[in-house]
């Protein structure tokens, strides 16, 4: 635990935990403004169509915060890689010379950070979306459903800031893996989805779509993604692959 | 308790504690590598480096065992000096109050609350010592401490380390540069091209050398005729005329000169002991181990 506790420190004593919370609440609050505010309306001159109306599109909205979770995965890059690019991880292997604990405590400490952030990203979409439909007509906000996305938001935020981890641990140049997350989530897996439609909900960002269970993330239709707890098993899976092969691998090269 | 080195080509020697050892070779002679050794930071190809009986990395509270400042470099810029310490005390299992306690150890008090990415390179190895420091360690390894420090930076790392032999650490300071801490360390260690050189106190190297003294004064013709007689006598000594009234007399101690002066009625301006080069002695005793790379 103590080494959990100085992970906490460490990103409680920098800016980049600030600066994601920041973005995520933000992200979250400006979907549910488009979700809402650009779609066809009854009102619309052009159509006689309300999206709004819609039970499931209502749904849709209150999983607007999923959308958050492209900056769960770069806290959690940040997080390792940072130690890296600061060659803190000199004093942290100093300190806790068996590595791999490092990596585990790290992973526990951002598991607590991804699921505070998926609650509060929820809380951003949720209040925002309950003042945006105030004044329009909608169909009504499912309490079961909205708590069933909150379970959702707050589980796959915390896997997915562990996979963040373990990517950083595996790709240690900051950059290199901030950009190839960017790069692989929103667009290879959605290009990949498009020729090879089976393999995308087994991809990381499918199986991040399957704990949601919203298709918000990669665009990917509700047929397509896995069920959620099989959803949940995939993820944690490339969680402990991906820290498996850094603990085999980068995470024992030498400190010069 | 000591610390005992294996590492680089065969390379061994033990620590003492109570005293401050000077780790010494030119620039790539293997140093920084045996160091990060023997913290477990690099994987041996062969072999074992062990801190007193143990591997490093079997430690359960290495913080409390060996303290290690490697480089100034290794802070995040954004974290304050007191983060940056609490940081350690909270992965060793230590009361965050200890970063406060370290910082004042290191003068760093006033700076405690500021960002490390504002500190001047002498205030960063303050923090890398103080970081060393947190666990209270009996063992103390310092990579280039004096490394950017100014010469009242250095006068403080002297007397900062003479105290922590005196509290009975073993202290293992590295360096390139032997004037550097020629005068804070009691014993050294010489390592060239990863190769032990040599290994004994300060004192036992110096000896190695013979005795310069720099006499001036307005008799030199007179002082260096008396001094013949004895210089005739021994062939490592001799007196070489600088100038008009300045000599330099090798193989003769100070006190001696001083007696044979005051017998023969010479009035003395200056003697004083060159002492031997200690830098050219390195020098020679590492050529060859990296062409130019003893700056």
């Amino acid at each position: 635990m103590a080494l959990v506790r100085s992970e906490f420190r460490k990103v409680t004593t920098t800016k980049v935990l600030l600066w994601l919370t920041i973005a995520t609440v933000a992200f979250s609050a400006l979907n549910v403004v488009l979700l809402v505010f650009l779609t066809p309306r009854a009102m619309d001159a052009s159509t006689d169509v309300n999206f709004l109306l819609d039970p499931a599109y209502v749904t849709n909205i209150l999983g607007a915060a999923g959308s958050s979770s492209i900056f769960i995965l770069i806290l959690g890059i940040i997080g390792m890689t940072g130690e890296y690019r600061h060659m803190t991880i000199t004093s942290t292997f100093l300190v806790t010379p068996k590595r791999p604990r490092v990596l585990i405590a790290k992973g526990i400490a951002y598991a607590l950070l991804g699921a505070a952030l998926g609650l509060i990203a929820f809380a951003s979409s949720f209040v925002v979306t309950l003042i945006a439909l105030s004044r329009e007509a909608h169909a009504p906000i499912d309490a079961i459903i909205a708590l069933q996305i909150l379970g959702g938001v707050v589980l796959a935020f915390a896997i997915y800031a562990i996979v963040g981890v373990s990517v950083g641990a595996l790709i240690r140049i900051q950059v290199a893996a901030v950009v190839g997350a960017l790069v692989w989530v929103l667009i290879f897996e959605a290009l990949i989805t498009v020729f090879v439609d089976w393999i995308g909900k087994w991809l990381p960002g499918g199986a991040l779509d399957a704990v949601l269970q919203t298709t918000n993330v990669t665009g990917r239709g509700g047929e397509d993604i896995l069920p959620t707890a099989a959803g949940v098993i995939v993820l944690i899976g490339y969680a402990v692959l991906f820290g498996t092969l850094a603990s085999l691998t980068t995470l024992r090269r030498d400190i010069t | 308790m000591f610390g005992k080195v294996q590492a680089v080509s065969d390379l061994s020697f033990k620590v003492q504690p109570g005293r401050v050892t000077g780790f010494l070779g030119p620039n790539g002679s293997g140093k920084t590598t045996t160091l990060r050794c023997l913290l477990g930071l690099v994987q041996p190809t062969s072999g074992s480096a062990r801190v007193g009986e143990h591997d490093y990395r079997e430690l359960s509270h290495p913080a409390t065992v060996v303290g290690a400042a490697l480089e100034a470099s290794g802070f995040h810029p954004g974290r304050t000096a007191r983060g940056h310490l609490q940081v350690i005390t909270d992965a060793a299992a230590l009361p965050a109050a200890r970063a406060d306690e370290v910082l004042a150890l290191v003068g760093l008090t006033e700076a405690a609350g500021r960002k490390v990415g504002g500190f001047s390179l002498g205030m960063r190895q303050r923090l890398a010592l103080a970081a060393a420091l947190v666990g209270d360690p009996g063992v103390l390894i310092l990579d280039e401490p004096a490394n950017g420090l100014d010469p009242e930076g250095i006068a403080w790392l002297r007397s900062f380390l003479r105290a922590r032999a005196q509290e009975g650490r073993t202290v293992l300071v590295s360096s390139h540069v032997l004037s550097e801490v020629q005068q804070t360390v009691d014993d050294v260690v010489i390592i060239s091209k990863g190769k032990l050189i040599q290994t004994g106190t300060l004192d036992e190297l110096t000896g190695t050398g013979i005795s310069k003294v720099r006499v001036r004064t307005p008799k030199a013709e007179v002082l260096r005729l008396a001094l013949t007689a004895v210089t005739e006598h021994d062939i490592e000594s001799s007196i070489e005329i600088v100038s008009e009234n300045e000599i330099l007399v090798i193989g003769i101690e100070a006190a001696k000169i001083g007696h044979i002066a005051l017998r023969e009625h010479v009035e003395l301006h200056e003697l004083t002991p060159v002492g031997n080069d200690l830098e050219a002695l390195f020098l020679d005793l590492t050529a060859g181990g990296n062409p130019g790379g003893a700056a």
